[in-house]
C-alpha cells in the first residue's frame, strides 16, 4: 500500500496547533510550492497564485487546530486554497479584487518564495530536474524517488531495498543533495 | 554540517523524533541557508509530483505576451466557469428528448481534480463565448431584430430587444455567424439561469441565456433553423 507522503507531518503538525510558529513556517515552506502549483493550474495568473498562496496560509494558521488528520495535511490545505480561489473569482465577479484577508491582520510572516524560487516553479527547469533525477546513481535513485514519489517511509524503504534505515536516510539526502547542486550550477544564477 | 543537512533531509520527511525535530527547528530558524535547502527540497517534491504539470514556462510566456494574454485570459476563464456553474451538459439537438435526464451531465465538484482537468480541456473559444455572453448580455451587433418566436409561445419584451418572454420564462436570445468547433449543443446552470449554445448546420450559432428549459430551446431552435 502506498503511504502518503503527507501523514507524517503529525509531529510537526501537532507543534503548529500547540502554537509553535518554527513549526508551522516550516510546513509553509514545505508546501508553498505544491500549494502555489495548484493554484497556478486553476487561475494560469502568477500573481493571482501567490497572493492566493499567502492568503492560504493564513488561513491555514487561523485554522489549524480544528484540523484532525481524517486526510493528509496536503489534501486540507489544497482544499482551503482552491475554496479561496472559488471565492477569490465568485466574489470578485471576474473582476480582480483581492481576497479580504490580509497578512496584516495577523501576527504571523507569511513568507513568499524568492523570484528564483517561482521563476524555476515556471521553467522549464521541472522537466530538468526530473531528467536529473533519471541520471542518478540507481541507489540513490531508487531511494529517493520511492520517497518522493511513492510516499514510502523510510522503514518501507528500507525493507523494500534491504539496506539499514540509515543507510536510507544518507541515500535520499545525497540525492537531494546531487539535485540541489545540479539546480545551482545548472538551472539558476546564484 | 552535513550531519546536520542530512537531519534536515530528514526532517523533511518527517523521518526525526521529537527532539530532534526540536534542535533542527532552532536551527532553521536562525539560518537563511537552512531555510533556502528546504525550499528548494520542496520544489524538487513539486517538480517530481503532478502539481506543477500545468505550470508553464514564464520565457516562453513572455516571448508571445501579446498572444498568451488572451490565452491566459481564456483558461481563467475556463476555470471560473467551472467554479462559477455547476453542470455542463452536451447533446444532440435531435435527441434533446432522450438527454433530458442529464445522462451525460458532468457533475463538477468543486474542489476536485476532475474541476482542475476539465478547466483545462474546455475549449477555449467556446469558454471565451460563454464568459462574453455572461458579462455582456446585451451587447450584441449582430442578431436580427426580426426573430419571430411567438409560434413556440414567446415574445420579445419591447419591438427592439433581443430578449424575449412567455410570462415564466424570459431568455436573451443570439444569433451569430461563429465556428466554436462545436457538433452538440452545450448547456451550462449559471445560479438561476441556464446558457444553451446550439450550433446550426450553417455554421451559425444560437446561444440562449435566460431562465429556459431545453425543450423550449429545441423548438426555439428548430424555429430558427427553418
Amino acid at each position: 500500500m502506498v503511504k502518503n507522503s503527507n501523514n507524517d507531518d503529525s509531529l510537526l503538525i501537532k507543534k503548529a496547533q500547540d502554537g509553535n510558529e518554527r513549526a508551522f513556517n516550516l510546513l509553509m515552506t514545505k508546501y508553498y510550492p505544491r500549494v502555489y502549483g495548484s493554484l497556478y493550474s486553476f487561475t494560469k495568473s502568477k500573481e493571482d497564485s501567490e497572493d492566493l498562496a499567502q492568503q492560504t496560509f493564513i488561513k491555514v494558521w487561523q485554522q489549524i487546530k480544528s484540523f484532525r488528520g481524517d486526510s493528509a495535511f496536503f489534501t486540507w490545505v489544497y482544499r482551503i486554497a482552491i475554496n479561496l480561489a472559488k471565492n477569490h473569482f465568485v466574489s470578485s465577479a471576474y473582476k480582480k479584487d483581492k481576497v479580504n484577508l490580509s497578512a496584516d491582520d495577523l501576527e504571523i510572516d507569511v513568507p513568499s518564495f524568492s523570484n528564483p524560487e517561482i521563476d524555476l516553479m515556471h521553467d522549464e527547469s521541472l522537466n530538468k530536474i526530473k531528467t536529473y533525477v533519471e541520471k542518478l546513481p540507481e541507489s540513490l535513485k531508487t531511494a529517493f524517488t520511492l520517497r518522493e514519489t511513492e510516499g514510502k517511509s523510510y522503514e518501507e524503504i528500507s525493507i523494500i531495498t534491504e539496506t539499514p534505515i540509515g543507510t536510507v536516510r544518507s541515500r535520499i539526502f545525497r540525492a537531494r543533495e546531487n539535485i540541489l547542486t545540479f539546480i545551482s550550477e545548472e538551472l539558476v544564477d546564484e | 554540517m552535513n550531519n546536520i543537512e542530512e537531519k534536515i533531509s530528514a526532517l523533511y520527511d518527517g523521518e526525526l523524533s521529537e527532539a530532534e525535530l526540536e534542535e533542527i527547528l532552532l536551527l532553521i530558524d536562525d539560518d537563511p541557508k537552512l531555510q533556502k535547502k528546504l525550499s528548494r527540497y520542496s520544489l524538487i517534491t513539486a517538480a517530481m509530483n503532478s502539481e506543477m504539470n500545468n505550470v508553464q514556462s514564464i520565457s516562453s510566456r513572455n516571448k508571445d505576451r501579446k498572444f498568451n494574454f488572451w490565452i491566459s485570459n481564456t483558461i481563467t476563464a475556463a476555470a471560473t466557469v467551472l467554479i462559477t456553474f455547476f453542470a455542463i451538459n452536451q447533446f444532440d439537438l435531435n435527441r434533446m428528448g432522450e438527454d433530458l435526464s442529464a445522462k451525460n451531465q458532468i457533475n463538477i465538484a468543486i474542489n476536485s481534480q476532475e474541476a482542475k482537468d476539465l478547466a483545462n480541456r474546455v475549449e477555449e473559444k467556446l469558454v471565451d463565448h460563454v464568459m462574453h455572453v455572461i458579462n455582456n448580455p446585451q451587447n450584441d451587433n449582430v442578431t436580427p431584430y426580426d426573430i419571430d418566436l411567438r409560434n413556440v409561445g414567446y415574445s420579445r419584451v419591447s419591438p427592439k430587444s433581443r430578449t424575449y418572454n412567455n410570462g415564466n420564462k424570459k431568455f436573451i436570445l443570439r444569433i451569430e455567424k461563429k465556428d466554436l468547433g462545436i457538433k452538440k449543443v452545450r448547456n451550462w446552470q449559471h445560479k438561476d439561469k441556464m446558457i444553451y449554445v446550439v450550433p446550426l448546420q450553417d455554421g451559425r450559432v444560437i446561444t440562449l441565456y435566460g431562465n429556459i428549459d431545453q425543450e423550449s430551446v429545441t423548438q426555439i431552435a428548430n424555429t430558427i433553423k427553418k
